[in-house]
C-alpha cells in the first residue's frame, strides 16, 4: 500500500496525456483591456478574454478550476485547469474569484417562508442571498435536482438557480413544508 | 413580480436618471433605437440596468445611487455580438477587437427579451434592417394576460384557461358513467335507510317485548311472541335488502372503477409513446412506469370511494344525527362531545402525515428505478465487478423505503388507538347519562327516556362512530390520491409531443427531395447546436455526412425525422414542411437506421417486420440478405426464429446493427437514414453491405452518415459537419481538393489504416 507510485504507473501514463494542469510556476494570470482576464502560459500562447469554469461545483467549489477562451469562430477552448487554486498568487486567486464570480448566479436560499402550489406551479417565498426572495417553479421531478448529500438545487420558471445547501439543516416546519411538496 | 419581456423593452419606461445621465453620452430620445431593462449588475448585484441602443452606440446605465455604466461602445468598433449563456445568467457580450467584452448580465429570467435585443444588435451591427416587430411580438415564455410562465412546448397558461383541480378532473373521467353513477347514488341512499331500520326495531323489541314500561298496558303473550316474530322478520328483511344493495354497490363500483383504471392505462400509455425524445430525456424510466402501474390505481379508489366510502360516510353520519337528535337531542349534543377532539386529532394528524405519503412514494419509484438500472446494466456490473457496490446501493434504497413506510405506518399505528379511545369516552359518557335518564333522574336532560331508546341511542353511536373515523381517514386516502393524481396529471398534460397539424398536407407518394433552410436548434433553446444550416437533397441522392463526434449529424436526423422541431427555420420534404405533414405519413417514407439499434424481445424475423408486420416471409430474406444479416442468421438453429434477448443479448454489436439496417429496408422507405448503421461492423462486412446498399438504395434519397470516411467515397455529395454548420460541402473529390476540414480527416484516416494494415 505504501509503494512509491513507478514513473510508469497508470497515474502517471494518464497525467501524460490528459488534461494540462496550471500551476504558479507556468502560468501567469492577470488584468487586461476592458478588464478581461489575460493568462501566459510559459511555452505557449498569450491567452486573452479568458474566463473560468468550476469543474466540481458541488463537490470542490475551490478546486479543478477550468480556464478557458473563446477561439476563431467562437469555439470554446480549454487552456488548462488549476487544481488548487490557493497556491497560486493573492492577486490571481481574486481575479479567478472575481471571474468565477461572473460566471456562475446561485440564489441561495436561507429561509422558506411560504410554498403555494397552485395550476401546478410552486409558489415560492424565501430568504436568498440575505434579500426575501419569490420564483414560481414548475411542480414537476426534474426541476429540484439533487445539490450534494443532501441539498437540492430549484429551477425555476426561467431556469433560474435556486441552491437548498442542506435540506437537514432547515428548521422543522420549512422542512415539513419543502418536503410536503418537494418530495423526491 | 419580475418585468415581463413584454414591457422590459419598450422606451418609454426609461427613468429619469437614467435618460438624464444617457444624455450625458450623447443618447438624445430621437435617436434612441431601443431599450432594455437587465435586473442584475456585471458582478451579479441585483440592481436594475438599463442599456440603451442607439443607431451609432451601446451604453449601460445602473439606476442605483452611483449609477454605474458600461461604456458606451461605438457599435462601428464591434465585430460581433452574442448572448453568452453562463449558469444562472447570462451576459451580453460585444467582440471589440477580437475578444467578447461583457457589456451586460442579465438573469435567466430575461433570456428572451434579451435574445431578441441582441438580434436586434446583431442587424444594427451587420448593417441589416432592423426588425422593430421582433421586440413587440408577444412573448413565447410568459402568459400575456397575467404573466404566469407558460409551460414549455406551448399548451396555454394553466391561470387563464382556468385548468380544473385534480378531483374535478377525476369527476370528468367519469361522465361517461353518469347513468350507473346516479343510480349507484340512489341506491347508496336506498341503503343507507336501510342501515337506520334494525335500532328503531330492536326498541320496539326491548320496549314492547322484553322490558316493557311497568304503566303499559300488558300485553298478551302470544301477541309479544307475534310482534317479536313480526321484528325479527323485520330486522331480517332490513339487512337482506342491506346485503344485496352491498352485492350491487360493490359490483357496480369495481366494474366502473376497473374500466376507468383501464382507459385511464391506455391513455397514459398513449401518451407516453406521443411524448417526444426530450421528454425522456429528463424522466426516469422508473418514475414513469411506477405512474402507469401504481399511481393510475388511486383511480380506482376514487371510484370506490365515492360509491362506498366518502359519499356513503357522509350520508350515514347525516341519518344517524339526525335519528340522535329526533330521540333525544340533549343526550345526543352529550354523545358529541368528543368529535371537537376527534377533528383535532384528524387536522393534526393529517398535517403531519401529508408529506409521508409523499415519500413513501418516493422511495417506492427510486426503489423501482435502481432495479431497472441493475437489471439492465447487469453486464456492466458485472464485467467490472461492482455487484458489492450494487448490493449496498439497493440496500440503502431498500432502508429508505423501509423507513418511509414505518414513519407513516407507525403513526398511522399510533393515532388510531387513541382515536377509538376518545370515541368510546362518547361511549361512556352516554352510559352514565343514558343509564340515569332511563332510571328517572338528571331531568335537566328531559324527560326520561326507555330502555329501549338507549338501546338504540348504543345501536345508532356504534354505527356512528365507523363513519366519522372513516371520514376522518378520508383525509389521508383523499392526500395519496391528490398527489398520485398529479403525478398522472403531469403526464397527461406534458406537452412535449409533436403535434400533427391540423390542416395537413396529404401526400400519397413522396419523392424525396429534403431541404433544410436556415435551420437553427438545440435541446436547449438558448445552446443551439445546428446554427443555422442549409442545404438541398435532390431525389435519389446519396449523401453523406461527415463530422467530429458532437457537430450535430444525429441531431440533423432528429429533426428530419421529426423527433423535434426547429426553433428557427424549416425541414422540408418535397417543398412542404415537415411541420405540415402527419406524423404518420412523414414516418412511412422514412426509414432510419439507429447510431445504437435497439432490438426487441422478438424472434429474428418479428424484429425484422417491426415496421410492417405483414411482410412476405421471402421479403423478410430479402431484406436481410441485402443488408448483410442473412448468412448469420441462417448459421443459427432456429434461423429467422431465434428469439432473441432483452435488447437483443445473444447477438453482437454488428449483427444487431445489420438486422436494424434490414428492418429499415424492408420497410420500402423513400429517404433511407443511416446515422453510423455501420460502426461496429468489420470493413469487410461493410464493403459487403455498402454494395448491397448501392442496389438497394438507387432511386431512394440515402443519407449515410459514417466515421469510415471510405464508404462514403461514391457518394453524389458530401457535407461536412462542424459545430452545427455545413463547413463543406460537394463530392469527395471536390472536398479533397479543397483541402480543407474533410481533407484532414481523410488523412487522419487513411494513416490510421496504414498502421492497421
Ligand atoms: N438529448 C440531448 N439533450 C441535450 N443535448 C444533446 C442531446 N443530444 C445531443 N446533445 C448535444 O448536441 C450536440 C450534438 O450531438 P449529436 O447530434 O448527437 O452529435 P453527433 O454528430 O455525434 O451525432 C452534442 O454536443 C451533444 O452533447
Ligand atoms: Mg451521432
Amino acid at each position: 500500500m505504501n509503494e512509491q507510485p513507478s514513473p510508469f504507473s497508470l497515474e502517471n501514463t494518464l497525467a501524460s496525456v490528459g488534461v494540462r494542469r496550471l500551476t504558479p510556476e507556468n502560468t501567469t494570470i492577470f488584468e487586461g483591456t476592458f478588464s478581461l482576464l489575460h493568462c501566459a502560459v510559459r511555452g505557449d500562447n498569450l491567452y486573452r478574454g479568458v474566463f473560468a469554469v468550476l469543474l466540481f461545483p458541488v463537490t470542490y467549489p475551490n478546486r479543478f478550476i477550468s480556464l478557458r477562451y473563446t477561439g476563431e469562430k467562437d469555439k470554446e477552448h480549454e487552456i488548462g485547469i488549476i487544481e488548487d487554486l490557493a497556491t497560486f498568487p493573492e492577486e490571481a486567486q481574486h481575479l479567478i474569484r472575481r471571474n468565477l464570480a461572473r460566471h456562475y448566479k446561485e440564489y441561495l436560499i436561507t429561509r422558506i417562508h411560504r410554498i403555494r402550489q397552485e395550476y401546478g406551479l410552486l409558489f415560492f417565498e424565501v430568504e436568498a442571498d440575505g434579500h426575501p426572495a419569490s420564483f414560481v417553479m414548475p411542480w414537476r421531478y426534474d426541476r429540484a435536482e439533487e445539490y450534494g448529500q443532501s441539498g437540492k438545487v430549484l429551477l425555476d420558471a426561467f431556469d433560474n438557480r435556486y441552491i437548498i445547501r442542506d435540506v437537514n439543516a432547515l428548521s422543522a416546519t420549512e422542512r415539513r413544508m419543502f418536503t410536503s411538496f418537494i418530495y423526491w | 413580480m419580475k418585468p415581463t419581456p413584454l414591457n422590459v423593452i419598450t422606451i418609454g419606461r426609461i427613468p429619469a436618471t437614467v435618460r438624464e445621465r444617457a444624455q450625458a453620452f450623447g443618447f438624445d430620445d430621437d435617436c434612441l433605437q431601443f431599450a432594455i431593462a437587465s435586473d442584475l449588475a456585471l458582478d451579479g448585484r441585483a440592481t436594475e440596468t438599463w442599456v440603451l441602443v442607439s443607431s451609432t452606440h451601446v451604453v449601460v446605465i445602473g439606476t442605483g445611487e452611483n449609477g454605474e455604466t458600461v461604456g458606451p461602445f461605438e457599435l462601428r468598433t464591434a465585430t460581433k455580438v452574442r448572448a453568452f449563456h453562463a449558469v444562472g445568467s447570462a451576459f451580453l457580450q460585444l467582440q471589440i477587437d477580437g475578444l467578447y467584452v461583457d457589456v451586460a448580465r442579465y438573469s435567466n429570467s430575461l433570456r428572451e427579451p434579451f435574445g431578441r435585443a441582441i438580434g436586434e444588435l446583431k442587424c444594427l451591427i451587420e448593417g441589416a434592417p432592423a426588425r422593430p416587430e421582433v421586440l413587440s411580438r408577444p412573448s413565447e415564455t410568459l402568459c400575456t394576460r397575467c404573466g404566469l410562465p407558460l409551460p414549455s412546448g406551448g399548451g396555454g397558461c394553466p391561470r387563464c384557461l382556468r385548468k380544473q383541480g385534480i378531483f374535478a378532473r377525476t369527476l370528468g373521467l367519469m361522465r361517461p358513467y353518469w347513468l350507473s353513477i346516479i343510480l349507484l347514488l340512489l341506491v347508496m341512499l336506498g341503503g343507507v335507510g336501510l342501515d337506520l331500520i334494525p335500532p328503531m326495531l330492536q326498541r320496539m323489541l326491548v320496549d314492547r317485548v322484553l322490558a316493557p314500561p311497568a304503566d303499559a298496558a300488558l300485553m298478551a303473550h302470544a301477541e309479544s311472541i307475534r310482534l317479536l316474530i313480526w321484528i325479527l322478520l323485520g330486522l331480517v328483511a332490513a339487512s337482506a335488502g342491506r346485503m344485496l344493495l352491498n352485492i350491487f354497490i360493490g359490483r357496480t363500483s369495481s366494474i366502473i372503477g376497473t374500466r376507468i383504471t383501464k382507459e385511464l392505462r391506455e391513455r397514459l400509455q398513449r401518451k407516453l409513446v406521443s411524448l417526444n425524445v426530450e421528454y425522456y430525456n429528463r424522466h426516469s424510466v422508473g418514475s414513469l412506469m411506477s405512474r402507469v402501474l401504481y399511481d393510475v390505481d388511486y383511480f380506482q379508489g376514487f371510484v370506490t370511494q365515492v360509491a362506498q366510502g366518502f359519499l356513503l360516510n357522509l350520508m350515514l353520519v347525516l341519518g344517524i344525527g339526525a335519528m340522535l337528535f329526533w330521540m333525544n337531542w340533549r343526550l345526543a349534543l352529550l354523545a358529541l362531545l368528543p368529535i371537537p377532539f376527534v377533528v383535532a386529532g384528524t387536522t393534526f394528524f393529517w398535517r403531519h402525515i401529508y408529506p409521508r405519503y409523499y415519500r413513501v412514494w418516493d422511495s417506492q419509484s427510486k426503489l423501482s428505478q435502481l432495479l431497472s438500472g441493475l437489471l439492465s446494466g447487469i453486464r456492466l456490473v458485472k464485467a467490472f465487478g461492482q455487484e458489492a457496490r450494487e448490493e449496498r446501493r439497493f440496500s440503502q434504497a431498500a432502508g429508505y423505503l423501509q423507513q418511509s413506510r414505518r414513519g407513516l405506518e407507525t403513526s398511522v399505528a399510533t393515532f388510531n388507538p387513541i382515536m377509538g379511545f376518545v370515541f368510546g369516552l362518547g361511549g361512556l359518557i352516554i352510559w352514565y347519562a343514558g343509564g340515569r335518564l332511563v332510571l328517572g333522574e338528571m331531568r335537566l336532560l328531559g324527560e326520561p327516556i326507555t330502555l329501549g331508546t338507549l338501546m338504540a341511542f348504543f345501536a345508532y353511536m356504534g354505527m356512528f362512530y365507523g363513519p366519522v373515523s372513516a371520514l376522518s381517514m378520508f383525509s389521508n386516502w383523499a392526500t395519496g390520491f391528490l398527489s398520485a393524481g398529479q403525478r398522472v396529471f403531469e403526464v397527461m398534460d406534458a406537452t412535449a409531443s409533436i403535434s400533427d397539424p391540423p390542416n395537413p398536407t396529404r401526400r400519397a407518394a413522396v419523392e424525396g427531395r429534403i431541404e433544410f433552410r436556415q435551420v437553427v436548434f438545440g435541446y436547449d433553446p438558448y445552446n443551439p447546436v445546428l446554427k443555422g444550416v442549409s442545404f438541398v437533397i435532390e431525389p435519389g441522392q446519396f449523401i453523406g455526412i461527415v463530422g467530429k463526434s458532437g457537430s450535430g449529424k444525429t441531431t440533423l436526423v432528429n429533426l428530419l425525422c421529426r423527433f423535434y422541431d426547429p426553433q428557427e427555420g424549416k425541414v422540408l420534404l418535397d417543398g412542404v414542411n415537415l411541420r405540415d405533414l402527419r406524423k404518420e405519413d412523414l414516418r412511412r417514407h422514412i426509414g432510419l437506421v439507429l447510431q445504437e439499434p435497439f432490438l426487441f424481445r422478438a424472434t429474428i424475423a418479428e424484429n425484422i417486420a417491426y415496421g410492417r408486420p405483414d411482410a412476405e416471409p421471402a421479403a423478410i430474406l430479402n431484406a436481410a440478405k441485402a443488408a448483410n444479416a442473412h448468412d448469420f442468421i441462417a448459421r443459427r438453429p432456429a434461423g429467422y426464429d431465434t428469439k432473441l434477448g432483452e435488447q437483443g443479448a445473444g447477438l453482437s454489436g454488428g449483427e444487431r446493427q445489420r438486422i436494424s439496417i434490414a428492418r429499415a429496408l424492408l420497410c420500402d422507405p423513400r429517404v433511407l437514414i443511416l446515422d453510423e448503421a455501420t460502426s461496429s461492423v468489420d470493413t469487410e462486412s461493410e464493403q459487403e453491405i455498402q454494395k448491397a446498399l448501392a442496389t438497394v438504395c438507387r432511386g431512394r434519397t440515402t443519407i449515410a452518415i459514417a466515421h469510415r470516411l471510405s464508404t462514403l467515397k461514391n457518394a453524389d455529395r458530401i457535407f461536412v459537419l462542424d459545430e452545427g454548420r455545413v463547413a463543406e460541402s460537394g463530392t469527395h473529390e471536390e472536398l479533397l481538393a479543397l483541402q480543407g476540414l474533410y481533407h484532414r480527416l481523410v488523412r487522419i484516416q487513411t494513416e490510421l489504416t496504414r498502421i492497421e494494415s
